[in-house]
């Protein structure tokens, strides 16, 4: 049907205390992750809108399910800071059809940008026709373990997302960390622990995950997991290479 | 250590120079500091020319062979014009500027951030190419700068340059891949 949590039910909107994220509020608690719609009037993958009016006219928000994405089910798992803001510049690594990327579009608004790579031609035709009414995403249908191959389209960015489900993601992330991520920039990085090690207990791949990372110029400064949203994941985050000053 | 570096962008060739003579050791936080600052940076290296794509057909093509690490005549055109000349194919060289020429060109160490298009430059062009660890703080430091170092190219427009590239990149790749499993039409 049409947008809006159910028809004629009365929104509200606050900012969320990650920089443009934001919770709709209904009547009845059921409160919901929200981001504001870079394309007005448009869901990318069948989500509920919710409009409501200000001074300034009419602003359309698209709910952000986190049984649906693992950085809102992070958002909701209490993590710090997700290093993704209005602004910021992403490298977002396993794109798949775009959906979490259509909200990080959202999130870094019409100054940031989000270069989305996916491997997998399939999901890869649903990335482009999203990036398509969205101009702050670069579509780059690429395998993430070779980042030589699109260094042409890429700028050094604030923050690097993965969320590739390989054994080797660790050194996917590094490899791109290497090329693209700032000094002193920050990495978000969903973690399933039997896409790593199906045999070892999830705190030990978890355990091991971050060892790698920290072999890599990484510096991990949190991580959640996503029960109940999702079982046997993990979400670590931290920063590349910061500075002396910044630790 | 290289006297020059290659950088590719979605809004053209880019060639540097370096200018600091004295190896440079990367670990050290003084060196990533002078990383992310650009005057300490402009220091190190300097813009020595820039070739633009001229049209989208353009940038696409030379995407496409530089991301299998292969040559375009655009390159080889944009790296004969810049580098020092005299290669050591040239007869002439019996009068003194040519012989002085040819000094300078054996003097020549372009450095790649890719050992494949290295390797295709010095096989095809008898540069020398390196490729390691410094070189890579290098170009991490110009891609860091870049739209610094090209008065004529604002950020918002290398975006842009992106965006058209990206776009047409990605869909060259799902249209014409022939090996792939999942690009069957259901």
């Amino acid at each position: 049907g049409r947008g809006g949590m159910k028809g004629g039910t009365k929104m509200v909107i606050e900012p969320h205390r990650h920089a443009g994220v934001f919770i709709a509020k209904g009547k009845n608690n059921d409160d919901a992750l929200a981001t504001r719609n870079m394309d007005p009037g448009n869901s990318v993958y069948g989500e509920k809108r919710v409009s409501v009016e200000n001074e300034s006219g009419k602003i359309e928000y698209r709910i952000w399910n986190p049984f649906r994405s693992k950085l809102a089910a992070a958002i909701v798992s209490g993590v710090e800071d997700i290093h993704i803001k209005p602004g910021s510049k992403l490298l977002y690594l396993g794109a798949a059809s775009g959906t979490t990327v259509s909200h990080c579009s959202d999130v870094v608004g019409p100054s940031g940008v989000v270069y989305a790579v996916e491997f997998s031609h399939r999901s890869g035709r649903d990335l482009i026709n999203v990036a398509k009414r969205r101009t702050n995403i670069i579509p780059i249908i690429e395998d993430a373990r070779y980042p030589l191959r699109y260094r042409m389209l890429v700028d050094m960015v604030d923050c690097i997302f993965a969320d590739v489900a390989q054994p080797d993601q660790a050194r996917i992330v590094g490899h791109n960390a290497q090329f693209f991520l700032k000094n002193g920039g920050h990495f978000v990085i969903s973690i399933k622990a039997n896409c790593i090690d199906s045999t070892a207990k999830p705190e030990a791949v978890f355990a091991s995950e971050i060892k790698k990372l920290q072999s890599m110029n990484f510096k991990p400064v949190e991580y959640v997991t996503l029960e109940p949203f999702e079982r046997d994941h993990a979400v670590v985050v931290g920063s590349y290479r910061p500075s002396a000053k910044d630790l | 250590m290289p006297n020059y570096l290659l950088f590719e962008s979605a809004a053209g060739y880019a060639l540097f120079e370096r200018v600091k003579s004295e190896e440079i050791a990367i670990t050290t936080d003084e060196i990533q500091q002078s990383l992310v600052d650009l005057a300490r940076f402009s220091k190190i290296v300097k813009l020595k020319a820039f070739l633009p794509f001229t049209s989208a057909e353009n940038s696409l093509e030379n995407m496409n062979k530089i991301s299998e690490g292969e040559l375009t005549q655009n390159l080889v055109n944009f790296l004969e014009m810049n580098l020092p000349k005299g290669s050591s194919k040239s007869t002439k060289a019996s009068d003194d500027s040519d012989s002085k020429e040819s000094k300078k060109a054996s003097k020549v160490r372009l450095g790649v951030v890719d050992p494949k298009i290295g390797n295709s430059i010095s096989d095809t062009m008898g540069i020398k190419c390196e490729s390691n660890e410094v070189i890579l703080e290098l170009l991490r430091g110009i891609r860091f700068h870049f739209t610094n170092f090209l008065k004529a190219l604002k950020p918002t427009e290398l975006i842009q340059a992106e965006l058209g590239l990206g776009h047409a990149y990605s869909r060259s790749k799902v249209k014409f891949n022939v090996n792939r499993v999942d690009n069957m039409i259901i």
